[in-house]
């Protein structure tokens, strides 16, 4: 057997499908390194609202995760933290670690008078950029590790010493460093999840100029109590509520020009969200434009029973153009009804685009040599050759359920690679 | 109303030049992206179903693909690579040989041996005829194409021509107006189609719809081409022998006219015209420039060929009249002829300079239909009508 420091196992990305390799593989007794980019843990999985079909919140399954985490002195978190380089072979890996610094230690206790203290805002990527935060902030109610973060604008800032100066329990580090740690592990996880593709590409669209254009993302910070909004679904334009509500499937989506292929969630992710807004605003007329709908297996009864609701309309044909009625911000989406051949132009307040799942790696590709990626960026290892195990939406598009399920089985990939020495 | 299916008609449509009708899934993105496609008449898509189905009729009966200027923005953001641009372009092609009664435009676009014989032969034809029929005394001394081959004789020839032409054209237009129109065409009273000729005339003239497309370029090198084409038209067929005065002659001897006369600046504008045209259709081919240039058919090159070459050697006739060298400026006519001929006898009824025809007409009966529909049943259009209504699907 090798020595024991270089059994441990290196999780990247703390989202739902890196969380759950690197819980599964710590209880099974292994020592685990999960290293998260965001300031906190659960990735897009802690924006959602709800899940479908049940419609039920996310948060109570992140909390079950964060208490497993809590047990498992051998699982190691490490939050603003990249991964810089990895070299080395399959059972023998020498990875540097890049984590930026907090400026805020372990004594803090999330009491909020940094945040009082603090006049500085900046956009808040929590809720992807639709309302402000102070610079001293905890990203959100739920964020584990519970601890503040100070931005690197605030530090460099005059208020710098005010802020610290406000802090009860000296938790606040203005000379906090970046950070280099070297780990040798004996197999690594790549999870580092996907981002919604960007909608300023889809300049028919309009998304990025017109205000009532939003994303599917977006749409999930509208809905939810934390998001800039505190749950009120409205227009971003006039904060009005919506009374014709269009959801545009795939929006950049089985296109060529963009996303070549099905992202898979999408359109129960607009049915979802149908169903907050017909919560929320029960005379809202919905129209769910399509060019098919992808609900499977149980998830069909989900879909029979929108078809069901009066109030929400199913449209076959791909939305062509958006364009924007200059002083009322509404918007016309020209759009070909396939099923009869017609060609509709549809006046609606608010257009939530399905932008499809782009992998993280498209942009930022492991640091690694000998990675292989398909034409989209996928991580797509040859069968059977071992090395670095690619998981949830590294490896292919997919739900809540799929993520943690593939993530468990990551887990399992990333031992056989440590047990084989 | 039968429904009938051809399962050939994809196969027959490939050699007229469709490639990737197949992979069109259907989002119906085309048609709403089209500037042209309208609630009365939306168009791509609904022809790519067709032809998928194999419903031939439908397409005989469309007027649609005549009513697209293929600025190619539907394929551009086709999210399929299906190129329906290039689809009605086919539909286009093949259109124009089904509107020909003597299948010889079926045999010209789809056998490019064929096309290149066709052309060779006609070439060969006019050739021979200039070489039997001439005076037998040509002016040695300067260069004067009357002495050789005197332009009212030419004229005649012209008018022949002209006349056999503008059957065939017109023959073939009317079988163009009986498929759109099918059971319409009796039951449609005269009236209408007196009321909406002016749409024949201002398309015919102006193309104003290809203007209405987002890019505008191609309206302004189409409008350069038709108007030079039109002036040299005029000056060929009418002016030829200047209707028997001297002074307006096309064809003149020797020596040519001042450098202002106004036939001559006439001639100037229809050289540039022409030549900027095609030159621009030509490199636009070579570079694929556009998505209208991507997929060159043989008789797209054929026809560009014929058109400068006639153009070509039209200056350089004039070139050699100007320097006054008799040899040359009888060689070149004869070249000149050789191209000029075979560009319009087989262009002009059987392949693509149809659509100067089919085009306007197209419109217009789009027009006449509107028109009739609207008094036949106000109440009740057939098309549906653009509006937020949110009715269930």
């Amino acid at each position: 057997m090798a020595p024991a420091a270089a059994q441990a196992i290196l999780v990247v990305g703390g989202g739902i499908s890196g969380l759950t390799a690197a819980i599964e593989a710590a209880e099974a007794g292994h020592e685990v390194y999960l290293v998260e980019k965001n300031p906190y843990l659960g990735g897009h999985v802690a924006q959602f609202y709800q899940y479908f079909p049940k419609l039920c919140p996310p948060s109570c399954g992140l909390e079950i995760n964060f208490r497993r985490i809590k047990n498992l002195p051998r699982l190691h978190v490490m939050t603003m933290a990249e991964v810089a380089r990895i070299e080395g072979e399959d059972g023998s890996w020498q990875v540097t670690i890049d984590q930026s610094p907090r400026y805020v230690n372990g004594k803090c206790t999330s009491c909020g008078k940094c945040t009082d203290a603090c006049t500085l805002e900046i956009d808040n990527p929590f809720n992807c950029g639709m309302d402000r935060i102070k610079a001293a902030y905890l990203p959100h109610d739920m964020a584990f590790p519970q601890q503040f973060v100070l931005d690197p604008a605030l530090v460099k800032s005059d208020e710098a010493q005010k802020v610290k100066e406000a802090c009860p329990y000296d938790a606040i580090e203005l000379e906090m460093k970046r950070k280099k740690i070297e780990l040798k592990v004996a197999s690594v996880v790549w999870a580092t999840g996907w981002k919604p593709y960007d909608m300023a590409k889809l300049e028919t669209y309009g998304a990025g100029k017109y205000p009532n254009v939003i994303n599917n993302v977006m749409m999930e910070r509208l809905a939810s109590r934390q998001g800039p909004t505190q749950g009120k679904i409205q227009r971003p334009s006039d904060g009005r509520a919506p009374r014709d509500v269009a959801f545009v499937q795939c929006a950049g989506s089985r296109d060529e020009n963009h996303l070549a292929y099905c992202s898979s969630v999408c359109c129960m992710a607009a049915m979802k969200q149908a169903m907050y807004v017909r919560a929320q605003i029960p005379d809202a007329r919905i129209t769910i434009f399509f060019i098919d709908i992808r609900a499977m297996d149980r998830l069909d009864s989900f879909y029979q029973e929108l078809k069901r609701d009066e109030k929400i309309r199913f449209f076959k044909g791909k939305v062509a153009k958006i364009d924007e009625e200059g002083s009322t911000n509404n918007l016309v989406l020209r759009v070909e009804d396939t099923n009869d051949a017609t060609l509709h132009e549809l006046k609606m307040d608010l257009v939530v685009l399905a932008t499809g799942m782009q992998p993280n790696t498209y942009d930022d590709p492991v640091p690694a040599k000998s990675v292989e990626y398909d034409d989209h960026g996928f991580i797509s290892p040859p069968d059977g050759k071992p090395g670095i195990y690619p998981t949830g939406c590294t490896r292919t598009p997919g739900n809540v359920s799929d993520a943690a399920q593939d993530g468990t089985g990551a887990a399992l990939k990333a031992i056989q690679s440590v047990v084989r020495r | 109303m039968t429904n009938k299916i051809d399962p050939k008609l994809m196969r027959d449509l490939e050699r007229f030049g469709l490639k990737d009708a197949c992979k069109c899934a259907h989002c119906g993105n085309c048609t709403a992206m089209c500037h042209l496609s309208t609630p009365d008449n939306p168009f791509p898509r609904r022809f790519v179903r067709y032809i998928q189905l194999g419903q031939r009729d439908k397409i005989l009966s469309s007027a649609e693909p005549w009513l697209c200027y293929y600025c190619g923005e539907c394929s551009e953001r086709c999210p399929r690579g299906a190129d329906p641009g290039e689809t009605m372009m086919v539909l286009r092609r093949y259109l124009t040989s089904a509107y020909d009664w003597t299948g010889f435009s079926r045999r010209f676009y789809t056998s490019e041996s064929f096309e290149l014989v066709a052309v060779a032969v006609v070439a060969g034809l006019v050739g021979l005829a200039l070489w039997f029929f001439n005076t037998g005394h040509p002016n040695w001394e300067h260069a004067d194409v009357n002495s050789l081959w005197p332009a009212a004789s030419v004229e005649i020839a012209d008018l022949v021509m002209a006349g056999i032409l503008s059957f065939l054209l017109l023959s073939n237009s009317y079988r163009c107006v009986k498929f759109i129109m099918g059971d319409l065409l009796g039951k449609v009273p005269l009236r209408i189609y007196a009321s909406q000729l002016k749409h024949l005339v201002i398309h015919g003239a102006t193309q104003k719809r290809l203007g209405e497309c987002k890019d505008r370029m191609p309206w302004y090198v189409h409008l350069l081409i038709m108007t030079g084409y039109a002036t040299v038209f005029l000056m060929v067929v009418v002016l030829l022998n200047g209707l028997g005065s001297e002074g307006w002659k096309f064809q003149r001897g020797w020596p040519e006219y001042p450098l202002w006369n106004p036939i001559r600046l006439a001639g100037y504008y229809a050289t540039f015209g022409i030549m900027y045209g095609t030159t621009y259709a030509i490199l636009g081919r070579l570079k694929k420039s556009r998505p209208a240039y991507k997929n060159s058919h043989a008789t797209d090159w054929m026809f560009l060929i014929l058109l400068q070459a006639t153009t070509v050697t039209g200056i350089l006739i004039h070139v050699a009249r100007l320097v006054d060298w008799p040899a040359g400026t009888y060689g070149l006519y004869a070249v000149h002829m050789m191209a000029a001929i075979p560009m319009l006898v087989l262009e002009v009824p059987f392949a693509k300079w149809a659509h100067l025809a089919y085009r306007p007409l197209a419109l217009y009966l789009v027009e006449v239909k509107r028109q009739y529909h609207a008094e036949a049943s106000a109440p009740e259009q057939t098309a549906v009508a653009v509006s937020p209504e949110q009715g269930r699907a």
